[in-house]
């Protein structure tokens, strides 16, 4: 069920009708049944039947054996061994076989493994992270496991946060997920609006976008110059405005019910570096990798050791930063592979950002010094602006490998960049790549909207800020979102609703 | 050990690990507070903690810890 499609909002209004009708404290039962129904919606097998109850038993008798054992690691590894086993199974048996075919290739075997299809649950990659981070919550002391198998079925299968996260922790949402709540209409009309918003960023820009992105990169041997620097260029707003609208919905419908989840974007395309960019991009996954993967990583005893050779060696500057960069390494690989089993992401959501990072964390203060000598100012807008820039140029090069779903795809795209021709940009042939004039036009300008509503984030809700105007304006501005939605969102032959990016991961 | 004598200790392991020797922390204290003090450099002031005070923080205090006066009470329960 795809959040943009007709049926999930029938399916939203359903369950939040009933939630509001039923007894309160009946309430958390009808969000588990709604889950349920919406994790196997089309997808009811023996197979997906069979990962929901192995994840959900797995979690569910390792966290109580890690309260109560005295073999707490026992159980915990057992835990997380079984929930990894099954996801990478799941998700990365097919890297795995790419990478064996290599090396047979190498040996001139002429043997290769076919490829396999898994028929996944959807948000897999998603609650068993989750799953993950409950049971190291536990082992950690910072929570007791939850008794009742069902609420634990409902925390890891709560429907909104299926398709595009953000991922939750159990001590942040247990009171929200399992209490009581009223019907709001403060919090309805707040959290419609989000949903209006998010319909926006999708219907209206995200797949727009994706009908030029797609045409070029699906035709690189036709399309090359201008159209696949655009292309280069508005992949990462695609993205962008695909994920904050998926999780604008998802924030408002929880918003409705009662239950706040945790920010997952922050206005990204306003970072100066690539650091802050990913400080504000994705934030939960971050959080996540910092506090499960990064921290434990780092407070090792090997790498400890390691810090300790290395400051012996290089002093304490470099050697306190190389166990750092290790880490990060490491982390920004787990992050690549994450997104999918395809080396293209591991290279484009993984390693390039980490060079990147490594980069501006190396090279700071040689940038600061030259830029002291030749007196260049650096809290001034011009300069910030350019460092605005060259994040968005850098995020966007790593994403041509995130997009292309093979190294020598990306390779083409980027050899296509040079063979620029100016006349394009003057004969309209540019508009035949999939977007005409008049939708270019509604690209533009719906663009400019984001911008401007992205700018007013910064200083605060921009919601709380329309609340606060005189009702005609407050009006006036709904009503245009509505009809925008209806009148310019892409619905045509070419739109395919279950197309969402991040839904894959 | 009294308060004071710890927070000079701690005094001393800040200025260590963020070079600057004019940081002087109070109870109230964050990582707003610490220009350097990021996610990153967090887990090696938490190292440099632990072993001057030859105790051990567990994975959540470290996630979770508020602000200095929060790090001084583990620090208090623990030697």
């Amino acid at each position: 069920m795809v959040l943009t499609t007709l049926i999930f909002a029938i399916f939203c209004i359903i369950t939040l009708l009933i939630y509001f009708v039923v007894p309160k404290k009946i309430q958390w039962i009808i969000l588990f049944v709604s889950s349920f129904i919406f994790l196997f919606y089309n997808n009811l097998t023996i197979g997906t039947i069979c990962q929901a109850v192995t994840i959900l038993l797995t979690t569910y008798f390792s966290s109580i054996l890690i309260e109560k054992s005295n073999h707490k690691k026992r159980y915990l590894l057992l835990g997380i061994g079984i929930i990894l086993g099954l996801l990478i199974y799941l998700k990365y048996t097919n890297l795995f076989l790419v990478s064996f075919n290599h090396i047979l290739g190498m040996l001139h075997s002429s043997f290769r493994f076919s490829f396999v299809k898994r028929n996944s649950l959807i948000g897999v990659s998603y609650y068993s992270l989750i799953m993950i981070s409950y049971l190291i919550d536990i082992y950690r002391g910072a929570i007791k496991p939850q008794k009742n198998i069902f609420k634990l079925g409902l925390f890891m299968s709560y429907f909104p946060i299926l398709t595009s996260g953000p991922f939750i922790r159990y001590k942040d949402i247990e009171s929200d997920l399992y209490g009581r709540h009223k019907f709001n209409y403060e919090r309805m009309r707040s959290g419609l609006i989000r949903i209006l918003w998010g319909l926006f960023k999708i219907l209206v820009i995200s797949e727009r976008l994706g009908y030029f992105i797609d045409t070029v990169w699906g035709n690189l041997e036709v399309y090359s110059g201008a159209f696949s620097i655009i292309a280069i260029l508005f992949f990462p707003l695609q993205l962008y405005t695909n994920f904050s609208g998926s999780i604008d919905i998802i924030m408002g419908i929880s918003e409705i019910i009662g239950i706040n989840l945790p920010e997952n974007f922050n206005t990204p395309f306003f970072s100066k570096t690539v650091t802050e960019l990913w400080r504000r991009w994705h934030i939960t996954l971050g959080a996540w990798l910092k506090d499960y993967i990064f921290y434990p990583l780092q407070k090792s005893d090997f790498m400890q050791k390691i810090g300790k050779i290395c400051k012996n060696k290089f002093g304490k500057k470099i050697g306190k930063k190389i166990p750092l960069y290790l880490s990060m390494l490491l982390m920004w690989i787990l992050i690549g592979a994450w997104h999918g089993g395809l080396y293209t992401f591991i290279i484009g959501s993984g390693i390039l950002q980490f060079i990147f990072i490594f980069l501006e964390d190396t090279l700071q203060p040689i940038s600061k010094k030259i830029n002291k000598k030749l007196g260049i100012k650096e809290d001034v807008f011009s300069y910030k602006l350019y460092q605005i820039v060259r994040t968005y140029l850098l995020f966007s090069f790593a994403m041509i490998f995130f997009r292309a779903g093979s190294v020598s795809n990306a390779i083409s795209m980027i050899t296509n960049v040079f063979k620029f021709k100016f006349s394009v940009l003057s004969d309209g042939v540019i508009y035949m790549a999939g977007l005409d004039r008049s939708n270019f036009k509604v690209l533009i300008i719906s663009l400019f909207i984001l911008f401007v509503v992205q700018l007013l984030k910064r200083s605060g809700s921009v919601r709380e800020k329309l609340f606060n105007q005189n009702i005609v304006f407050r009006w006036a501005i709904i009503y245009i979102l509505i009809f925008s939605i209806i009148i310019f969102g892409c619905y045509g032959p070419g739109y395919d609703s279950t197309t969402f990016i991040y839904r894959q991961f | 050990m009294k308060k004071d004598e710890i927070y000079e200790r701690l005094n001393k392991v800040f200025r260590d690990i963020f070079d600057d020797d004019s940081i002087v922390v109070t109870e109230s204290t964050t990582s707003n507070d610490i220009e350097d003090w990021d996610s990153l450099e967090h887990i090696n002031l938490i190292v440099a903690i632990e072993q001057e005070f030859n105790m051990k923080f567990n994975m959540n205090e470290v996630t979770t810890m508020k602000n200095v006066g929060e790090m001084v009470d583990i620090i208090i329960s623990r030697i």
